[in-house]
């Protein structure tokens, strides 16, 4: 140790969010295995199932696809959607309620934003992960059908930030670890089904399919069949505006998720 | 100041405390010394009032008086997540610290709290005392200029918290500032250049250990059993300073020789003459004792 303690100076915003970054990835990767193969087993099940087993009673053509290539753009988007999720919901609530981590970061350079904007960086780069995973089972499978697939990764990233930013949402407002139970299945399950996930939105009943523009799933399936299947292949004719939608989307989602965990940090 | 609710936590307590000092500051449970502590800290945000830390308003610059901050909290909050030397090294890089140099300073601490050899151990399966030893640890990996350390030795066993205050003493000489809450006299006694009392949110006391007790009380007390002696209580009262506290008697005089003649004269149960001590100011001061 040295005798003199220099004059520290704080460390930069770039350099405080790369910190809070390294810290989840650094936890995550121990167990980085474990954690990446369902990622990777779970769409290749579910294709082969559809593919060689529901699909063969589905004698019609979704959006001009065969059912399995029609749900192959809605895979990458529900991979990066639960993933960052969970992230923010479970991780982020224990981290705040039992592990008291946040706590020992306050004490650092860090604040509240920089540790709530690094772990949404983080969330966004585990959907950047786990979208490419998929995406290279999707190449396997010859779903991947246009050369802009190599935007899925970038895209992955912006739809778990937009999914943290939410999750942020649901958490500064939970007071009880399993009412996140009622987030996934009565908010996150149906959003899959309401967007586009296993038919084609203009499909849906009763008007639905305007409350499906509503949603930001279906923005970013949208976005997914554009770059993974191609213009013919999406479910509506404005599919372009989707991607700026879901830029918008991630940009105010995330900053108000991540204001909103400030506060609930500070009581 | 600071309110939670209706509550004032810390209220008006007016505190300087010079470089290189170290500032004990003693109060019961609730007293407010965690809520003031924190918000020297930057970690709380203050509802009111004037506060300048290392020349910094430690709410508007956070990031720049944390930086220069080691701060061991009253809770144990590592990342449980993480084994010891990883909670080092993540704590580290919130101040922007990596590299080889860095490596060798968790080396170094680790040494110097004696935990060397249980880097790869998770943090749970270390003892109270070595966690709170790794907690002082991980305070110094920046080489901060002011330490603020909230009951440091609370909860640990007597030879620990002695080793402890070894410690903090050498840091001390290196020429940090220490900010120390606690309930113990003693170690306000042994470790403090100056000690403030805060009862209530308020800073009720503030001075040099020994000038704070003769300021307040005369140099010895006789203390012993208060049942049954009640009159003479009262009768000592009259000539000098005679305080009853739950069951014990508090008879204070300037003169050792005057209350060692007392106990001779009356049949004292558990009677005691010592010289005064901080915890008798308090309980003047407070009317309670520290752990009530
Ligand atoms: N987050 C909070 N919300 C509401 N009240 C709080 C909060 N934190 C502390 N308080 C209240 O503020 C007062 C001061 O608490 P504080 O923790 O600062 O006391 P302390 O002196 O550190 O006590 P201890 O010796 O028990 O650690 C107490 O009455 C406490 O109940
Ligand atoms: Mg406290």
């Amino acid at each position: 140790m040295s005798d003199a303690a220099p004059a520290r100076r704080a460390p930069s915003k770039a350099v405080r969010l790369r910190a809070v970054w390294y810290r989840h990835w650094k936890v995550y990767s121990k167990f980085i295995v474990a954690n990446a193969t369902p990622a990777v087993l779970e769409p290749t099940f579910f294709l082969l199932a559809v593919g060689f087993g529901l699909g063969r009673y589905i004698h019609r053509e979704f959006n001009g696809l065969e059912y399995d290539a029609y749900m192959a753009p809605a895979l990458l988007a529900m991979t990066s959607m639960y993933t960052a999720a969970f992230e923010a919901s479970y991780g982020t609530f224990i981290r705040l309620r039992y592990q008291k981590a946040y706590e020992g970061m306050l004490a650092t350079p860090l604040t509240r934003h920089d540790i709530f904007t690094g772990e949404l960086l983080w969330c966004g780069s585990k959907g950047l992960l786990f979208s490419s995973i998929v995406a290279l089972v999707l190449l396997a499978f010859g779903h991947l059908r246009t050369p802009w697939a190599v935007l899925v990764p970038a895209i992955g990233f912006l739809n778990s930030i937009v999914f943290a930013g939410i999750s942020y949402l649901v958490t500064s407002w939970v007071k009880n670890i399993n009412h996140f139970q009622f987030y996934f299945t009565i908010g996150l399950t149906p959003l899959g089904l309401l967007s586009g996930l296993v038919f084609p939105v203009r499909e849906l009943p009763y008007g639905l399919e305007y409350a499906a523009y509503a949603t930001p799933l279906f923005h970013t399936i949208e976005t997914f069949r554009l770059v993974v299947s191609g213009p013919a292949h999406t479910s509506v004719a404005w599919a372009w505006a989707c991607p700026l939608v879901l830029v918008t989307m991630a940009i105010v989602l995330g900053a108000l998720g991540v204001r909103r965990m400030k506060g609930r940090l500070k009581a | 100041m600071k309110r939670y609710a209706a509550l004032t936590a810390v209220d008006s307590v007016n505190l300087r405390i010079p470089r290189g000092t170290c500032y004990a500051l003693l109060g019961p449970n609730g007293a407010g010394k965690t809520t003031l502590s924190k918000m020297i800290a930057a970690v709380l945000p203050r509802d009111g009032g004037q506060m300048e830390v290392l020349g910094f308003d430690p709410w508007i610059e956070q990031s720049e008086v944390k930086a220069r901050l080691g701060v061991v909290m009253q809770s144990e909050v590592f990342d449980e997540d993480l084994d010891v030397r990883r909670n080092l090294e993540i704590y580290g890089g919130f101040f922007g610290l990596r590299g080889a140099a860095f490596q060798k300073k968790i080396q170094e601490l680790l040494k110097f709290v004696q935990l060397e050899g249980r880097d790869d151990d998770a943090v749970q399966a270390l003892s109270g005392g070595m966690r709170r030893r790794l907690m002082i640890a991980r305070a110094l990996l920046n080489d901060p200029e002011l330490l603020v350390l909230d009951e440091p030795t609370t909860g640990l066993d007597p030879q620990v918290r002695h080793a402890m205050w070894g410690t903090l003493r050498q840091l001390k000489q290196r020429g940090l500032t220490i900010l120390l809450t606690t309930h113990y006299m003693e170690e306000a006694a042994q470790l403090a250049d100056r000690v403030g009392i805060l009862f209530k949110g308020k800073l009720i006391a503030e001075d040099a250990p020994r000038n704070l007790i003769s300021e307040h009380l005369p140099p010895w007390v006789l203390e012993f059993d208060a049942s049954g002696h009640e009159e003479t209580l009262v009768a000592l009262g009259a000539e000098t300073l005679a305080e009853r506290h739950g069951d014990r008697a508090f008879v204070f005089h300037r003169d050792e020789a005057a209350l060692r003649r007392w106990v001779g004269e009356k049949a004292f149960g558990a009677a005691v003459v010592r010289s005064t001590s901080l915890e008798d100011v308090f309980l003047k001061l407070t009317g309670r004792t520290l752990d009530e």
